[in-house]
């Protein structure tokens, strides 16, 4: 009879909890479909002349499920908002956790940077063709950042219903486009040769799958959600495995449908030509010009949408670890007006800044140099950080008691693990096809050893940390669970020593 | 038929009468530096502190304020003898009514749901009713009065301080006394306590030495281990919102 009475703290905790499809929307969001489709994709076909894009985003897509097997069966138990840094903190110590957490750091600053390149010469060229004016890229960028920048410190984001009429509105026009194109095919014949498997084993598709991988970036955003739904242990999983699919599959058509409506052979030059009004070129002459000026507004509100979404995941990495002392402490302040992480944003807002001024001043080219290397960089970060993460759900589940079976714990994060570090061992070896440069150029080597740096940073930080600060070292990775100040002792039993 | 009956009229009619509407309490006289005549509970201060001592309007984020006061009521539980924290749980030691019908509302939920007794989980719940509740209570007692304030589209209600010396006290109290490395009495470590773990710290220390803060940091860590208790956990929730924060 006890179960008869009502549990009204439970209630009323349940109000304003997100369902599976707030959480889908706030991921893809980040993922920014439309960017992917008529930005990411174009230019990884311009870039790198690898003609296997779309079977790449299909192959991405199935290791990334296979990936979150083992991920959202950690998220059921780490309930916290950090993520990556966390779970590699709790699978394989604080060392690597804090070496993670600086490639997330330097990972996502990246994304966020390189976008701002797409976002300025899109919009600059959008408005110029629209209007006869002579914008350039960089003040357009510049413009997008002052927003974002604002928007960042007053910490308003956009708000889940704005999202999910935006991002429908992107998916339809994806759809509609790839139906055009496909019923357009180049000579008459629908080719399904970009589909090939033969491809995954081709040269330079370790550049199109980190291309791939780049696309997908944000989708690892929903374990951030967990303590906020209505219930952690479906709606996280769900949400995880339903992004993915829907991003993969759109990604992967809407690829192949440029290659069908440029034909196969003439796909990678099209794109070079073109860059990223290929898309829009490809279909308008069988949609009349206001369908094709939403479409472009519509590329610019998802470059938009992306760029603050990882503007506030920038600034929330920061915040928490500025509270966990693993950064300065000023780091976790906020604006006491707005409750904004106003250091981590304004730090975020500073770096981007000093980014496009030097692209601006270098006279660099703002999709290929910026947009694509850039953002291609982030999502070399993000794969390095899934492949060390899939490692730690196995580190993990090994030094806990579970119930949960072989498969989640050992069987899928282990072929997750061989699976992207092999992604990780083709890209690294292709990065200079990635950049489009010489193979001899030493260009291919800097973002790759960039990472290494800050991961090297970051351990050697926690070491010295264990040394100097055992206090600050025994509370890593508690994010803002950590309990503030020495007011307690960390509740350290879940922790790896 | 429209006459009312003399019974009921006479069992209605003195309640109207004897039901006074709050009034402003006469403008204390005191000297500067003396303290407010009523006694004041945590709640009131923390809610004074964390808005503007003229316009009533708010220094401290929404969920801050919201989980900051839900924070101060469990610790004037805690203060009566009612509750205590024991790790990361809240425990009903007395629950015999408080006099203070807020007070009293509070400890009849946290006995009633003896299921829940993670602090997190409580300083959630009383979060998304303090704000106006504490209000409310304020209001009983003349301290501050509602105000419409906004345009037609942003219209909402601030609880405007009916005195401005009042409502400025514990401020200049807390304020003056940190400066000058005076130690803080219980009352004002849990008051200094609430204000550092929502992050309102600077507006007590602006302008002041780095060492005004390390002091103010001793001083909260030297407090009883159920108040520390409470307010490491009131530090995470405040933390958990910054990260989980959505505009809607």
């Amino acid at each position: 009879m006890s179960h008869s009475k009502p549990d009204t703290v439970s209630a009323v905790l349940a109000r304003g909890r997100l369902g599976i499809p707030s959480v889908v929307f706030f991921v893809i969001a980040a993922a920014a479909p439309l960017t992917v489709v008529a930005g990411g994709a174009t230019t990884g076909y311009a870039v790198t002349g690898v003609t296997g894009i779309p079977v790449s985003y299909l192959v991405v897509a199935a290791v990334l499920a296979l990936f979150a097997v083992g991920y959202v069966a950690m998220s059921r138990r780490i309930v916290n908002a950090g993520a990556f840094y966390t779970y590699v903190t709790r699978g394989l110590g604080r060392p690597a956790g804090v070496g993670a957490a600086m490639i997330a750091l330097l990972a996502y600053n990246a994304m966020q940077i390189g976008l701002y390149g797409g976002a300025g010469a899109v919009t600059a060229q959008f408005l110029n063709d629209r209007y006869g004016w002579h914008l350039t890229w960089w003040a357009c960028a510049l413009a997008v950042w002052a927003i974002v920048a604002a928007l960042g410190v007053a910490r308003i984001d956009l708000n889940g219903r704005v999202l999910a009429v935006v991002l429908v509105a992107e998916c339809v026009v994806a759809l509609t486009f790839d139906a055009i194109m496909v019923t357009h095919p180049a000579n008459g014949t629908v080719s399904f040769d970009t589909l090939a498997p033969s491809h995954v084993f081709a040269a330079g598709i370790g550049a199109a799958l980190v291309t791939a991988i780049t696309g997908f970036v944000g989708f690892e955003g929903t374990v951030v959600f967990s303590e906020e739904t209505k219930d952690p242990r479906r709606t996280i999983a769900r949400a995880t495995y339903i992004a993915v699919a829907v991003t993969g599959l759109l990604y992967g058509l809407s690829a192949w449908a440029m290659s069908v409506a440029t034909g196969p052979d003439h796909i990678v030059e099209a794109a070079r030509t073109d860059g990223t009004d290929l898309i829009f070129n490809l279909v308008s002459p069988y949609l009349s010009q206001s369908v094709i000026t939403v479409a472009r507004i519509l590329f610019i509100t998802s470059l938009f949408a992306a760029l603050l979404s990882f503007h506030h995941t920038v600034a929330r990495y920061l915040f928490a670890l500025g509270r966990e002392r693993v950064l300065p402490a000023v780091f976790g302040r906020t604006s006491r007006r707005t409750g904004a992480p106003k250091v981590g944003s304004l730090a975020q807002s500073g770096l981007a800044l000093s980014v496009l001024a030097g692209y601006a001043l270098a006279g660099a080219d703002p999709i290929v140099h910026l947009f694509f290397w850039i953002t291609v960089t982030g999502g070399l970060g993000v794969l390095i950080l899934m492949t060390i993460t899939s490692a730690a759900v196995i580190g993990y589940f090994a030094r806990i008691g579970h119930t949960e079976g072989t498969w989640r714990t050992l069987i899928a994060p282990g072929a997750a693990t061989i699976a992207l570090a092999g992604i990780l061992t083709a890209t690294l070896r292709e990065f200079a096809t990635l950049l489009g440069i010489a193979p001899d150029s030493p260009l291919r080597w800097t973002f790759p050893t960039a990472y290494a740096l800050v991961a090297l940073l970051g351990i050697t930080w926690a070491l010295l940390l264990r040394t100097t600060h055992p206090d600050v070292y025994a509370a890593i990775g508690l994010g803002a669970h950590r309990d503030t100040g020495p007011l307690r002792t960390p509740d350290t039993a879940h922790q790896p020593t | 038929m429209n006459t009312t009956p003399p019974g009921a009229a006479d069992d209605y009619v003195p309640h109207l009468r004897e039901h006074r509407a709050p009034v402003e309490p006469v403008r204390p006289v005191r000297a500067v530096g003396s303290a407010a005549a009523p006694p004041m509970r945590l709640a009131d201060e923390f809610f004074y502190l964390a808005h503007d001592d003229q316009s009533g309007r708010p220094r401290l984020f929404e969920s801050a304020t919201a989980h900051g006061l839900a924070a101060a009521l469990l610790a004037e539980l805690w203060w009566e003898g009612r509750i205590t924290f024991v790790g990361r749980h809240v425990r009903v030691t007395d629950p015999s009514p408080p006099t203070d019908w807020l007070q009293h509302l509070v400890l009849d939920r946290l006995a009633a749901e003896p299921r829940h007794t993670a602090t997190r989980t409580w300083l959630a719940f009383f979060g998304t009713t303090a704000y106006e509740q504490v209000a409310t209570r304020m209001w009983q007692v003349g301290l501050v009065q509602p105000r419409q304030v906004g345009r037609l589209w942003r219209q909402r209600i601030v609880y405007v301080p009916a005195d401005m010396n009042t409502a400025a006290w514990s401020w200049a109290r807390l304020s003056y006394q940190l400066r000058n490395y005076q130690r803080l009495n219980a009352f004002d470590v849990a008051l200094a306590g609430l204000a550092l773990h929502t992050q309102l710290d600077p507006i007590l220390l602006d302008g002041a030495p780095q060492a005004a803060r390390a002091f103010l940091r001793r001083q909260v860590e030297q407090a009883p281990m159920p108040l520390r208790e409470l307010l490491a956990d009131l530090g995470a929730v405040v933390g958990g919102a910054v990260l989980s924060h959505r505009t809607t």
